[in-house]
């Protein structure tokens, strides 16, 4: 982000910076205000108005054509003389002194054409108008810190910033100060330099970047243009001016080369509070604002290095020869790498953004002592980014001298591991290292490192000790890279490891993987002909981080913003926007996790959840609204991101609807009653089932419930009767329920935040029905089932992970009269699609299956056998018996009759 | 800030024909330094490009790692005429930098001469 912060102006003591005064006042000259720096004391005297814009136009083209007359003076010139020797047939005796000395007419015309040569020169560098370039411009670092060492603050010694201003940062005063004009302002305000901004090439790409609907501050930014007094002549306000020289010292800053539209832009923005408040409430916050002008920043900036790296790259040898021509020809070792120092010099590896502390301590690693390094960090984490950022400063050469004239050469490990033999691999390993030694000009990269431990450790594809012990001899230095946690298992505890400076490369901050985002999304522009806008690219930053827990920043969030510019064009066509919806969608899809904006048919089904569980349950109000609550929470994004979406525990007797209610709500929520983790606990008793439940260590294929949550993090995890767990396994959901995450066996961390947790437990259920049967109330149950009944069976800090211990009540009659109907429909509805035959029950047939089927103490489960009984059996003979047809209405009767009433036929 | 009849005096008189005048003085002096600087950075660019440095370094150092004793001498020759070669390219250029600096500062005066010259003896 540009430095926003304010200088220290210095008002003119004479006209104390009054644009009125000023024009005239003999002390500034015009300027009002000035503000030291090390350029000289800046100040802006040019004159805005349409006499000076319309002067300095005309002077422009007055001067053009002056200097095209003289150009065709200068070409006349030479033809005449020219045509003077052919007239006199001279040309053979042009070589002769006579002919020089004769002074002849048509040698005078060629002598004027080369002395109004000489003349036109001078003008065209000094007259036609061309934009200075920043004293600052081109320097070196420290150069520029030597510059910055005095700063001038005299008066006297004044520095016109107005000719470093490009045309369009002019055409943009000139605009502001019509619309000040048009509006009857007397002076032009950074409010109306704004508003010129906006009209501006840079304007348009900051609109477009930050996705504007002109219309949403259009009112407001009116009101403002007319906020000043109104009056005539229109002057250039002091305000404005500040403006125009804090553009001036951010261009400097930024080591612009000249002053654009762009700083003048945000200066006017940031000199605002109230442009700020008028675009914060048409939906663009200030911070978003920044970031966009960061945006273009960036990408203006990244021209201008490229063309600086092309003009350096061409000083680099395009072989892999050193300049020296000492080095070798390493022809195994071309087989398996390629020279990154190479594709960079020829414009194959882009311009890496962010990382400077990581290169920082790389660079000084390799320069404190020629040590081999190892970057650890997450795939997808920038490492490959920092390697590729070293091989773009070696072509520049703006390395240590340890790396100063050498190549960067990528080894492919799996291709050298791949001969299979060890033996062999080692020696080819060895040959390649004897190659890189003679030659003398190549630093190593090995990504993935782990590759050369067997990544067992000391199995048969052992590499490590060999590389160690070459390492040991230090004839060459080497860049590794590694996962952390291949390297804690694999390295650190190995003599490769103790040779290798250990230089972290951590996940990117969202912030910073916006800026690559930024950086990079031009490339991605341009392949799918696609724009993105900052709100795309904020929210795939946001997504990445939140939901794909499995990759990394910066390379999760460049993976979606891709995808999402791939969708877009097939979708939209080409020069459409990528918004943040599309990146959205393609987490959607990636993780199936609803993340878009919720639609009006998602919002309806969410706010009726109640009903269209009990669609499928009855009773149990409290655990319906309660499931359903958690769900509108989660949807709506007003939950605590680092937990699961909601941890229960249903609490009661069997058959009363605890696992119904959790089959409920996958069909209704999650697209399929079977979309959810089921883990019967009385299959996890013992301390060994952990291993089952998380995996073991070396074991790729994980544990049962963290590999089915890595794979479909958005489900329900429903655990079944989890008094019966170990204690071990109701650790492990104490994490669970408190961070989100559990790590397995592998070491991979699986993020459980977009789980439903809901355990199911028997525990206390004679305790429950003594109590409902009693009369007490339910919550009374429910806090005497926590202190005392559930004490010796669960600890109380698990207990108090839950966001709801929900206790189930026991059915009553008429709840399993109403179950009744539902199994009923269910029978009737698999009949007519499967047969085609209509099955309907009377209302007395139904209440008496119910009677049949109620316990108090089994719910609704001996109604499932006495329905298979009475009903499913006797259907199954009328079926068997082809005693009903297609069309056909068969009547369930009270005593278990089935009636059939043949269909009539109507034609 | 200057008034109008000043900015439209400043640019007929010292613009348009107080540009005749201030051609002799620039081009003697600012436009002198910007030639000499050209050529400066042009043949600072090329001596960099050709590494002197680095080969005069490695003047006895064997070229592709050809360690023995025919390999140093052939190395030796070598870069003995490759940097010869560089050296007299790196004097042409030098030479035709310096050939037109002699031409910038001789050209107007001379060019203004013969014109005269030529326009004497037309007339005459």
């Amino acid at each position: 982000m540009a430095s926003s912060t304010i200088p220290e102006f210095t008002l003119c003591p004479a006209c104390q910076g009054d644009p009125r005064t000023s024009i005239n006042c003999s002390a500034c000259r015009g300027a009002g205000v000035g503000v030291s720096s090390p350029d000289g004391y800046l100040v802006w005297t040019a004159a805005a108005d349409h006499f000076s814009f319309g002067f300095r136009k005309l002077r422009l083209k007055v001067n053009a054509i002056l200097h095209l007359f003289l150009a065709i003076i200068v070409v006349a010139c030479f033809g005449l003389f020219f045509f003077g020797v052919a007239r006199a047939n001279a040309f053979l005796v042009l070589a002769t002194r006579d002919y020089w000395s004769a002074h002849t007419w048509e040698s005078g015309f060629l002598w004027l054409g080369f002395f109004l040569l000489c003349f036109l020169l001078f003008r065209l560098r000094v007259y036609s108008e061309r934009v200075k370039p920043l004293p600052t411009w081109g320097k070196s670092k420290r150069d520029l810190a030597r510059l910055a060492e005095k700063t001038v603050s005299d008066p006297h010694h004044a520095k016109e910033i107005s000719p470093h201003f490009q045309e369009a940062a002019w055409g943009l005063v000139e605009r502001a100060y019509a619309l000040a004009e048009k509006v009857g302002r007397i002076e032009v305000e950074p409010v109306h330099l704004f508003a010129a901004a906006l009209t501006s090439s840079a304007g348009g790409i900051f609109m477009t970047r930050l996705g504007m609907d002109f219309e949403k501050i259009k009112e407001g930014l009116v009101s403002l243009l007319r906020r000043a007094p109104a009056g005539s002549p229109t002057f250039l306000s002091l305000a404005a001016k500040k403006v125009l020289l804090q553009s001036y010292l951010q261009a400097r800053e930024e080591r612009r080369k000249t002053v654009g539209a762009t700083q003048i832009f945000l200066q006017s923005l940031l000199a605002e509070p109230v442009l700020q408040e008028t675009l914060d409430a048409g939906g663009y916050p200030i911070k978003h604002v920044s970031q966009v002008m960061e945006w273009i920043r960036i990408q203006e900036q990244l021209q201008e290095e490229h063309s600086r790296f092309v003009a350096l790259a061409a000083l680099k040898p395009n072989t892999a020869m050193n300049r020296a021509m000492t080095a070798q020809q390493t022809v195994l070792l071309n087989r398996y790498s390629e020279d990154l120092t190479l594709l960079a010099r020829n414009g194959y590896i882009g311009p890496v953004i962010g990382r400077e502390k990581e290169m920082e301590e790389l660079l000084r690693a390799i320069e404190s002592g020629r040590r081999s390094v190892i970057l650890v960090g997450q795939p997808g984490s920038g490492k490959s980014a920092l390697i590729e950022a070293l091989a773009r400063r070696m072509v520049e050469e703006d390395v240590p001298q340890e790396l100063f004239d050498r190549r960067l050469v990528s080894v492919h490990l799996p291709q050298l591991v791949a001969v299979g033999e060890s033996g062999m691999a080692a020696q080819q390993l060895l040959a390649m290292l004897h190659e890189v030694g003679m030659s003398g000009n190549i630093i190593l990269v090995l990504s993935g490192i782990e590759a050369l431990t067997g990544e067992s450790g000391g199995g048969p594809m052992d590499l490590a000790e060999t590389l160690a012990s070459e390492l040991d001899k230090g004839y060459f230095i080497m860049i590794g890279t590694t996962t952390p946690q291949a390297w804690t298992t694999y390295l650190e505890r190995r003599s490769l490891g103790s040779k290798l400076v250990r230089v972290n490369v951590p996940d990117m901050e969202p912030d910073e993987a916006i800026r690559v985002l930024m950086a990079k999304s031009g490339y991605i522009e341009y392949q799918n002909h696609v724009f993105f806008s900052y709100a795309a690219l904020e929210k795939a930053v946001q997504l990445a981080a939140r939901y794909l827990t499995d990759g990394h920043l910066p390379e999760s969030a460049l993976e979606i913003a891709k995808e999402a510019a791939v969708l877009a064009r097939k979708e939209r066509g080409e020069q459409t926007f990528v918004t943040a919806e599309d990146m959205a969608r393609i987490v959607h899809e990636k993780t199936n996790i609803p993340v878009e904006s919720v639609t009006q048919d998602e919002s309806e089904k969410l706010l009726n959840l109640e009903a269209r569980l009990h669609e499928r349950v009855i009773g149990q109000q409290d655990a319906v609204v309660a499931v359903s609550s958690a769900m509108r929470r989660a949807r709506a994004g007003v939950r605590e991101g680092k937990r699961p979406i909601a941890n229960f525990l249903f609490m009661g007797p069997t058959g009363v609807g605890k696992t119904e209610l959790a089959k409920a709500l996958a069909a209704e929520y999650f697209g399929s009653e079977k979309a959810m983790i089921r883990l019967d606990m009385s299959e996890y008793q013992d301390h060994t089932s952990v291993a089952r439940v998380i995996g073991i260590p070396g074991d790729e294929r994980g544990g049962l419930l963290t590999e089915a949550v890595r794979k479909n993090p958005f489900t329900i995890v429903l655990l079944d009767e989890l008094e019966k767990a170990h204690p071990d396994i109701l650790t492990l959901f104490l994490q669970v329920m408190d961070d989100g995450r559990l790590t397995d066996g592998v070491g991979r961390t699986v993020d459980f935040t977009n789980v439903v947790l809901i355990a199911t437990s028997n525990a206390g259920t004679q305790f429950i029905q003594d109590q409902v049967a009693a009369g007490t109330l339910l919550e009374q149950i429910k806090t005497t089932l926590l202190e005392r009944e559930l004490k010796g069976i669960f600890r109380p800090e698990f207990l108090n992970r839950f966001d709801g211990i929900i206790v189930f009540k026991p059915l009553t009659l008429d709840d399993v009269t109403q179950i009744a109907w539902l199994m009923i429909g269910s029978l009737a509805k698999g009949l007519e699609d499967r047969e085609g035959i209509t099955f309907r029950a009377e209302d007395a047939a139904v209440e008496e299956l119910a009677k049949a089927g109620f316990d108090p103490l089994f719910g609704a489960r001996p109604l499932r056998r006495k329905i298979q009984e009475r009903v499913d059996n006797a259907l199954a003979d009328l079926l068997l018996r082809k005693e009903v047809a297609r069309r056909d209405i068969i009547v369930l009767e009270p005593g278990g009759h089935l009636r059939v009433e043949k269909a009539t036929t109507k034609i | 800030m200057i008034s109008r009849t000043g900015s439209i005096a400043k640019y007929f008189f010292i613009d348009l024909f107080g540009s005749v005048v201030y051609f002799p003085a620039w081009w003697y002096t600012v436009g002198f330094w910007g030639v000499l600087r050209y050529f400066g950075q042009a043949l600072s660019y090329r001596w960099t490009s050709y590494r002197f440095h680095i080969w005069l370094k490695n003047f006895f150092v064997p070229m592709y790692g050809q360690e023995d004793w025919s390999g140093r001498l052939v190395s030796v020759f070598m870069r003995f005429f490759v940097l010869l070669g560089r050296l007299i390219a790196y004097a042409i250029e030098a030479a035709i930098y310096f050939l037109f600096i002699i031409f910038w500062l001789l050209a107007p005066p001379l060019c203004l001469i013969f014109f005269l010259q030529s326009l004497y003896r037309g007339i005459v």
